[in-house]
């Protein structure tokens, strides 16, 4: 059997296999069925770990989730998971882990001098320490921090596979949180009643304080077997509820066993979001530690954890352990141990008489009554304590190898309190205790103070016909065996402190000592929630599981305040760590975002395309080649010849009906009422506060009939715009909106010969200029394909849209392609395109920017006069029509062997560090000589044909920029006409 | 009770071929008497109605997606009468798949938020929600699910579904027709 | 994380929808002036307890929907359609 303190007769480990592992660079065995830390145990290593602040050396405390100190990091391959506790992590063959802040080595840690030097590292020692010169917060005092606090490290190692992670969406009438005995009495009602019952419970078993008591053995294998006769019961153990997030909704993290690992392609945890109609929380109570010198020893343990180890591991913690209680509950740890036949070296009881007490004595244990612990010896683990009588009287000197401490249990309550129940303190368990009422659910069991197991059975019951009730289930008769009585049990005392020199942790797991707590008040943070920023207590992953009412007391004693005036530190989510990858889900990497494909992707991909992320879009940037010079020739070949491009992702939005034209003079601030049928208009539309939202072609395909094109970007935002003004704002005008940006491709043919090439494709209508002349729209037959097309132009150059419905475009882009190879025709792309619509001065996104107004880009003329339209009234603000505003201005390099940059602050020589404006959109021009490039210039219209620098501090460079008009190329629009 | 270890095994995912027109109502009445003389029968809301030529599903109030065959012309096709309502169509715009087999729910339920316990989401039901960051309207048939989704998310949502059925046993049950799809009576 | 009773769609999670600001502020008539519009569009009040605000079920129905939400608990007290009269609960301690 491996391991000297393995006594054997564990719950989960009788009858396991052996299983070898590795601790810090060390072979161990343990058995299946193991924690980490029930193995290190049964080996007799007591130090897991190095603390936070001071690098003393740490064993486990406790036997579960609740962990502070024993937290590891799991390295598989060149992975690393920092923060798991040792004490829930599974062995399993070949797993290596290493313990935490310890530099270089568990045994011999550097940085533990911080321990020698601890009265110059008080609580907020950062605060004051660190604070000057200034240049050194950053470059050294930082940087040697960050070494030396913290927990686990990060593997600064990207998988390209990514890790598997999975979210899950679950449903329930119940989730019902822990399975102890309150908990599997709850769902087993809830089930009866034919409730949906999710039955959550972060053990890999079922029983919770059951567990420890031979006695509740056969009520407990009773009550899990029943559970499989309920259809709509589900059971999920290794599953923590992380946090309460409001409206029935909770995060839970689920731990996968192996064989589903396997199946699930590696995956080690799912994230499971629920949404229920009640919850019950049978959450239990954690046992807490007493604040005394020497309280965080590897070897102190709490009584419980040791009851655990023993229970479910066949672990002996100790040889000779020692006591230290307040409580008869506590007793039964020793009991057990006695029973196993390990020697109890001494039981230290602060109450003078108690039953148990009477018991121990019976039973030959070394009773101490009335005493406490002052000082613990043994640095790497506990050799011996010393035992005083608290009426200050005698001293002893006790040999021991562990200390098993227990203060009292403290009702589980984050997940309540997050909920908004309120706490109240219960003097007779001196602890707070929460009740979760109304739509929210109910608590059982000692989560809500109701100590004894068949007490939090029957009390489980309760609650169970309480929620029951709500939802309208009468649940039928409990059929269930009765549980095994409770013993009688004496009244407990709360002890918080014991006074003495050295430190005495009130938090393990950020070093926090009450001696910190007592500064904090003594420099004003006498608020719990001041005082836990100040010392760092109840943060972390720990959020005062273990210690947070000791720190709560210990604030009441030194204000000399009841603790109900403190009260408790109100814990976040999560309940304990959860790895980024379960939170992430499979969201990441290539799927972080979808990607919105165009009808002719895969044509653009076979084409050699350079993809760009638009949006969610994949849009072609360029064909074939790096540099601009395969962007010029796709941009040259529109000016001088024909070029066609995929416009396929612009917003395209159906409207119909009697109201469409009264409601789009509505949301635009031009008119479309008067637009003729078979005819389509530039329109721009503006936000309620007056500036420009968007802009696109609009078309009246019948007298009740139009479409909306939108720009790629702004499509989902202009149809929730249109929806939300219409719904809220003009209800009497009869319209509807379709989205039909997927149903439609749409390809741009543009360039002096582009109409020879589109006559080669389109059957009807007719395209002579005069027929079909520019800003017409037809119903059109292209390639035999019935769609539409559109005498439009991005450009500038004589140009049509084509559209077709997406799953002809395949086609019909073919059939343009051969139609079009007599004439040279180039496929351009999104950069190309770009470099077009500079030289003419057409705006996009970089110019529709959310701070611009129709004035600022020169749109004034489109504001209709008359009428109502949203954004007219803030359009006419002061503000906005003072001097002062940005204007959309051309900018060309003195210099034509410069380059210009986006985002180039526009200045003058004199104020360099003045923004006149900024560089929206450049490019190299095809039509004229360097670059040219769109600005944004303070009163920019009035500076026409004078020079400011244009100065980019990234770049270095400061250039002399002429100002012109933003139409570079055929200012009177002849080329669109012709 | 069933344990996660007892997820259900068996996927099967299919591209389905359908032509798809939006109906929208002005007036509501007056469209569905022209549909049921046009023979058409209009779902009620949230609900899924399955016909030999036609299914309809509504999910919008006032308006019914109408699928039928591919390449098939029929009443769906007919234009509505501008003063009852209007129609748009959208064959192109939406990519229709069926997910079906005893795990279909599993698969579902990592990336669909809504409830779909047989219970709570029947078949005939019908729902319009995201999965994997993008729009699906989701039609419980007897036979599985049907899913639409846009043309232009199509390939991440087939991508997304297929990786997550991966644990499931999913199957690529290749393109199915409208007649195997409407052929699911039971409902 | 809000869960919605869209009317259209059942109880539906926050994320299918788009919140559209405040929908106690009525849009003024057309020239009314640039005060009454400034007011509308910038003025608002943060109230501790029941608010009334616009969601859009872009991901189901894409309707408006009239929230009354308390701004302190979540908690959702009535889903209305646009054209519903305001019902505001009454304000504690007010």
């Amino acid at each position: 059997m491996p391991g000297p303190r393995r006594i054997g007769g564990g719950l989960l480990t009788s009858g396991g296999e052996p299983v070898n592992f590795r601790f810090d660079g060390r072979a161990f065995q343990g058995l299946a069925g193991d924690t980490l830390a029930s193995a290190l145990l049964a080996c007799g290593v007591r130090v897991l770990g190095r603390s936070f602040k001071y690098h003393r050396p740490r064993g486990a405390l406790t036997c579960g989730p609740e962990e502070p100190c024993a937290l590891v990091d799991v390295i598989s391959g060149d992975a690393r998971e920092p923060n798991r506790p040792a004490t829930t992590l599974a062995l399993h063959e070949g797993l290596v882990a290493e313990s935490q802040n310890r530099r270089p080595s568990l045994r011999f840690d550097l940085l533990a001098v911080n321990d020698l030097l601890g009265r110059f590292l008080p609580a907020g020692f950062y605060y004051k320490t660190f604070m000057s010169p200034a240049w050194a917060w950053e470059r050294l005092y930082e940087p040697l921090i960050r070494r030396a606090a913290g927990l686990g490290r990060l593997a600064a190692r990207v998988d390209e596979h990514g890790t598997p992670a999975e979210t899950v969406h679950d449903h329930c009438d119940v989730l019902v949180v822990g399975a102890g005995a309150a908990g599997l009495s709850a769902a087993a009602r809830l089930g009866a009643g034919g409730l949906r019952v999710l039955l959550a419970e972060a053990d890999t078993v079922l029983g919770g304080g059951t567990l420890l008591s031979e006695r509740w053995d056969p009520w407990r294998e009773e009550r899990v077997a029943s559970l499989a006769g309920f259809a709509t019961l589900r059971v999920l153990p290794r599953t923590t509820v992380l946090g309460a997030y409001g409206h029935g909704v909770y995060g839970l993290l689920e731990r996968l066993a192996e064989p589903q690992r396997e199946r699930f392609g590696g995956l080690t945890e799912r994230l499971r979001i629920v949404r229920t109609r009640r919850v019950l929380l049978a959450t239990g109570a954690l046992e807490r530690p007493v604040a005394f010198p020497g309280n965080d020893r590897p070897g102190v343990m709490l009584a419980g954890a040791a009851l655990a180890y023993l229970r479910r591991y066949g672990v002996a913690v100790g040889e000779r352990p020692a006591f230290f209680v307040n409580s008869d509950e506590a007793y039964e740890s020793a009991f057990a141990l006695h029973a196993a036949g390990v020697r109890c070296a001494a039981l230290v009881d602060v109450r003078r008489t108690s039953p148990a007490a009477e018991r121990a004595r019976a039973l030959g244990i070394p009773v101490h009554a009335g005493c406490v612990i002052a000082r613990v010896f043994g640095r790497g683990g506990v050799r011996a304590v010393t035992v005083a009588a608290r009426d200050g009287g005698r001293h002893v000197r006790v040999a021991a190898d562990a200390l098993l401490v227990s203060g009292g249990f403290t009702p589980v309550t984050a997940l309540a309190t997050q909920l908004g129940a309120r706490l109240a303190w219960r003097g007779a368990i001196a602890a707070f205790v929460s009740e979760l009422t109304g739509a929210a659910g109910a608590t059982a069991g000692a989560a809500r103070g109701v100590f004894g197991l068949a007490a939090a059975a029957g009390d489980g019951a309760r609650a169970a016909a309480l929620v029951a009730a709500q939802l309208g289930v009468t649940l039928p008769p409990d059929v269930s065996p009765a549980p095994p009585q409770d013993a009688a049990q004496g009244p407990l005392e709360a002890l918080w402190e014991v006074p003495g020199r050295g430190k005495a942790f009130v938090d393990l797991q950020n070093d926090v000592t009450a001696d910190d707590v007592r500064l904090a008040r003594r420099e004003g943070y006498e608020h719990l929630e001041h005082m836990k920023r100040y010392t760092t207590h109840g943060m972390a992953t720990d959020q005062g599981k273990s210690g947070g009412l000791l720190g709560a007391a210990v604030l009441a004693a030194a204000r000399d305040v009841p603790i109900e005036e403190v009260g408790q530190l109100r814990p976040r989510p999560y309940y304990e760590p959860v790895p980024f990858a379960a939170l992430a889900g499979p969201e990441v990497r290539g799927h972080y975002r979808p990607k919105r494909r165009l009808p002719l992707h895969e044509w653009h991909e076979s084409a050699g395309a350079t993809f760009i992320n638009a949006g969610l879009w994949l849009r072609p940037l360029v064909y074939g080649g790096a540099g601009w010079e395969p962007v010029l020739a796709e941009a040259r070949a529109v000016r001088v010849g024909v070029g066609l491009t995929d416009v396929s992702s612009l917003g395209k939005i159906d409207v119909q009906g009697r109201g469409a034209a009264a409601f789009l003079d509505f949301v635009y601030a031009n008119t479309f009422s008067t637009l003729p049928v078979g005819r389509a208009r530039y329109g721009i539309m503006l936000r309620e506060d007056g500036m420009l939202f968007d802009d696109g072609t609009t078309s009246r395909l019948a007298p009740e009939h139009f479409l909306i094109t939108t720009t790629t970007a702004n499509a989902a935002a202009v149809l929730e715009h249109l929806e939300f003004h219409r719904e809220a704002h003009a209800r009497h005008l009869e319209v509807a909106f379709t989205d039909v940006g997927d149903q439609w491709a749409q390809f741009a043919l543009a360039g002096p010969r582009s109409r020879e090439v589109a006559s080669a494709v389109v059957t009807e209508p007719d395209l002579s200029n005069g027929a079909f002349p520019f800003m017409a729209a037809a119903a059109a037959t292209i390639a035999g394909v019935s769609g539409r097309l559109f005498r439009i132009s991005f450009s500038g150059e004589l140009a049509y849209e084509l559209a077709v419905p997406a799953r002809q475009a395949r086609s019909v882009w073919a059939a343009l392609l051969a139609a079009g190879e007599s004439c040279g025709l180039r496929p351009y792309g999104l950069d190309a395109l770009n470099t077009l619509r500079i030289e003419k001065g057409h705006v996009t996104a970089a110019e529709l920017n959310g701070n611009t107004s129709a004035r600022d880009l020169g749109f004034e003329r489109m504001l209709k006069k008359d009428g109502d339209f949203i954004g007219r009234a803030l359009s006419e603000r002061p503000a906005l029509l003072g001097p002062g505003r940005l204007q959309l201005v051309g900018v060309r390099p003195v210099d034509r062997t410069r380059r210009l940059r986006n985002g180039m602050q526009l200045v003058v020589r004199a104020a360099p560090t003045t923004s006149l404006g900024y560089v929206t959109s450049c490019t190299p021009s095809v039509q004229l000589e360097g670059w040219v490039g769109l600005a944004l210039l303070a009163d920019g219209r009035s500076r026409l044909g004078t020079r400011v620098l244009g100065s980019s501090l990234i770049h270095g460079e400061l250039e002399e920029l002429e100002i012109v008009s933003p139409h570079f190329i055929d200012p009177e629009n002849q080329r669109v006409r012709s | 009770m069933s344990a996660p270890e007892a997820i259900a095994s068996g996927v099967r995912l299919a591209r389905v071929e359908l032509e798809v027109r939006e109906w929208i109502a002005f007036d509501e009445p007056s469209l569905r008497r022209y549909a049921s003389g046009a023979g058409i029968e209009l779902a009620a809301p949230q609900r899924l109605h399955v016909a030999a030529d036609c299914v309809t599903l509504s999910i919008r109030p006032a308006r019914w997606l109408l699928l039928r065959a591919g390449g098939t012309t029929g009443a769906a096709d007919s234009p509505v009468p501008s003063a009852v309502g209007a129609c748009v169509e959208l064959s192109s715009s939406l990519a229709a798949f069926l997910l079906s087999g005893p795990g279909a729910r599993e698969v579902l339920a990592r990336g669909c938020r809504l409830d779909l316990d047989t219970r709570v989401f029947p078949a005939g039901s019908a729902a319009a929600t995201l999965m994997a960051q993008v729009a699906v309207t989701l039609g419980a048939l007897a036979g599985g699910f049907l899913l639409l989704t846009p043309a232009s998310t199509a390939r991440h949502f087939e991508e997304w579904l297929t990786a997550t059925a991966r644990p499931f046993g999913v199957r690529a049950a290749g393109t199915l027709t409208f007649q195997e799809l409407s052929g699911d009576r039971s409902l | 994380m809000l869960r919605i009773p869209c009317p259209h769609c059942g109880l539906r999670d926050e994320i299918e929808f788009r919140y559209r600001g405040d929908a106690t502020r009525a849009r003024p008539a057309a020239g009314a002036g640039l005060p009454a519009y400034t007011a509308y569009v910038f003025d608002r009040d943060n109230p501790l307890g029941w608010h009334v605000e616009w969601w859009l079920h872009v991901a189901g129905c894409r309707r408006l929907l009239k929230v009354v939400r308390h701004t302190a608990t979540h908690e959702i007290a009535a889903v209305l359609a646009p054209q519903d009269p305001l019902r505001l609960p009454p304000q504690e301690g007010s």
